[in-house]
């Protein structure tokens, strides 16, 4: 058993000569959360698409608990606890709420999927709202639920991309907390793509900046912070 | 919906179409009613695959009238028995139409429509050129013999019977679609419709349930073919014309395709529509084309949906959103919610004798 939950190694994506990520490696050992961020086009969506298996490596590889699954589909490697949620909420719009994670998690395989989902609702304050219509929720509600979708069947690696888009201040430091204290209760670790440098830097173990499809810096928090090239390149304007 | 709901509803639907068989004698006003039963199943048909996998068919008349010709051809060549002809017609068009929606379901929209329009038009013209097999453009005679699972042919197609007949298959094929969406392959094929891409990434895989749900839309679809051969004792190539699926298709949208019982609804006001209006039925299309429009501007989703709202409307008020009646209803509220519904309903049915 290797020590890394999630290890990408070497990970490029080219479109023709456009080089969208060039030889990235990062790695989630058990409950860490990992923040991921950089300006926009820097190919942080993409490493997220490339290492869940919605696009094909160019080059690299991808290794889940040890296990090499560069060669897997997108559904097979979710079966296998890699689990994503979308930039885009992207849910089941004319589902009942219960219904739509109950059958997320009967397709994860979990034997009692009536359970877990309740579970997952009620980590995320969705349970009063199960019988409700998707596309009848509030947008903060619809985010939780697009990660309800996403934490079914206890994933041991969890990718978001971009869970705090268009929250409140109030409301995305609520999500962030309750990320926080879900992922250390259940163990599960996190890569979160985030414009939000507050969250960001407030509730990631470790940070990675990216800059035109490659790492530029990657660290504690505080290390990267203080790093000259980050504030050149990215954080110059905001610091 | 729960399952004892959809027992008694279907109970009670029974009884209602043996009330009304008992209660009409003119045997015009119950062939116009043995007809609207027969395309509600058809409606049905085609509303199932709107509701549930969000494709408009052009091209179920192909499933409609090819039962008729498979059963027709069956019992002229006397290769099998009258019943194993109707169980190879509607098995053998679900059949069909699994394999045909594996390659046709893939593709999306507009395009999706007009592959099944082809694929319709293609069975109409086969029909009819080749006249040695299906008596071309005059049709054929389905010679069926004097009895049918034990029952006297004769005694099958008077009026009453052969009403009560359709609409008992009309309220079975209902049940038992309800009873089939309320379980795990409604959910999937809720959540293919939905939202594809996310249905991939929960793990399931997309093409064949809605392959499986083209097959059963085109099952039910079959089997209003086979009353209609039934019905009628002939079968023409006009059955598997484009412009017979382009009726189904405005039965379910005026009727509205979100209930399952709506493109039923759609069929049958097509049908009393029509014969009430009489002499002007002459410019029907035209009449039925406004009644279209109508209900596409004012309610989307057809005749089923503003009856569901005019049931609900007390209930929302003062209630937006259906979000907000989730959070505040509380276990205890929920029957006297659900008990204060059904007493609407009621009287909304009085309303609309």
């Amino acid at each position: 058993m290797s020590e890394f939950v999630l290890q990408a190694d070497d990970v490029a994506i080219h479109y023709g000569g456009v080089k969208a990520v060039d030889g990235v490696s990062l790695t989630l050992t058990r409950g860490q959360i990992r923040g991921l961020i950089g300006p926009n086009g820097a190919g942080k969506s993409t490493v997220i698409d490339a290492i869940t298996g919605r696009v094909r490596l160019t080059r690299g590889s991808v290794r889940l608990g040890g296990q090499d699954v560069s060669a897997l589909g997108a559904t097979q490697r979710r079966m296998r606890g890699l689990s994503r949620s979308f930039q885009r909420t992207s849910i089941f719009g004319q589902m009942p709420v219960r219904r739509q994670v109950e059958l997320a998690s009967h397709k994860m395989g979990v034997a009692d999927s009536g359970a877990d989902a309740d579970a997952v609702l009620k980590e995320l304050d969705l349970l009063p709202l199960a019988d409700a219509i998707a596309e009848d929720l509030g947008y903060g509600e619809q985010r939780r639920l697009d990660l309800a979708l996403a934490l079914v069947g206890r994933p041991s690696v969890l990718l978001l991309d971009e869970p705090m888009a268009g929250l409140s201040v109030q409301e995305s430091h609520d999500l962030a907390r309750h990320l926080k204290a879900l992922t250390a209760r259940w163990d599960v670790s996190v890569l979160l793509v985030e414009h939000d440098m507050d969250v960001v830097f407030g509730i990631s173990d470790v940070v990675t900046v990216f800059e035109l499809g490659r790492v530029i810096a990657s660290g504690e928090p505080a290390a990267v912070r203080a790093d000259p090239r980050v504030r050149e390149a990215y954080l110059g304007s905001a610091a | 919906m729960s399952i004892s709901r959809i027992f008694s509803l279907c109970a009670a639907a029974l009884v209602a179409g043996l009330a009304l068989t008992l209660a009409v004698s003119s045997g015009t006003v119950l062939s116009l009613l043995t007809q609207a039963t027969i395309y509600a199943i058809f409606a049905s048909g085609v509303g199932l695959l709107l509701r549930q996998n969000g494709m408009a068919s052009f091209g179920h008349a192909t499933f409609f009238g090819a039962s008729g010709y498979v059963i027709g051809i069956l019992l002229q060549l006397k290769a099998v028995p009258a019943e194993a002809a109707i169980a190879l017609a509607i098995l053998g068009i679900t059949g069909f139409a699994f394999l045909l929606g594996l390659v046709i379901v893939r593709v999306p929209g507009i395009a999706f429509g007009m592959l099944t329009l082809a694929v319709g038009q293609m069975f109409f013209l086969t029909a009819n050129r080749s006249r040695g097999l299906t008596g071309g453009a005059d049709g054929m005679n389905v010679e069926w013999p004097a009895t049918l699972l034990g029952f006297s042919i004769s005694e099958i197609v008077q009026p009453a019977h052969m009403f009560g007949l359709c609409w008992a298959v009309l309220v079975l094929c209902l049940g038992a679609v309800a009873l089939l969406l309320r379980g795990r392959f409604g959910a999937i094929t809720e959540a293919v419709r939905d939202n594809e891409e996310r249905a991939r990434f929960i793990g399931i895989r997309t093409l064949l349930p809605r392959a499986a749900l083209f097959a059963l839309s085109a099952g039910i679809t079959s089997v209003a073919g086979t009353l209609t051969a039934l019905n009628t004792g002939f079968v023409s190539p006009e059955s598997l014309h484009w412009s017979v699926s382009g009726v189904a298709l405005m039965m379910v949208i005026v009727g509205g395709y979100k209930a399952l019982w709506g493109p039923a609804l759609g069929a049958i006001v097509y049908f009393l529509a029509k014969d009430i209006l009489g002499d002007y039925a002459s410019h029907w299309m035209a009449i039925f084309g406004v009644a279209l429009i109508t209900v596409i501007v004012f309610s989307p989703t057809g005749l089923a949906g503003a009856l569901g709202r005019l049931v609900r409307g007390k209930k929302a008020k003062g209630r937006p959103r259906a979000a907000t009646t989730a959070r505040t209803a509380s276990t205890t509220q929920a029957p006297a919610m659900q008990a204060g519904s059904s007493a609407q309903v009621s009287k909304a049915a009085q309303a609309v004798h």
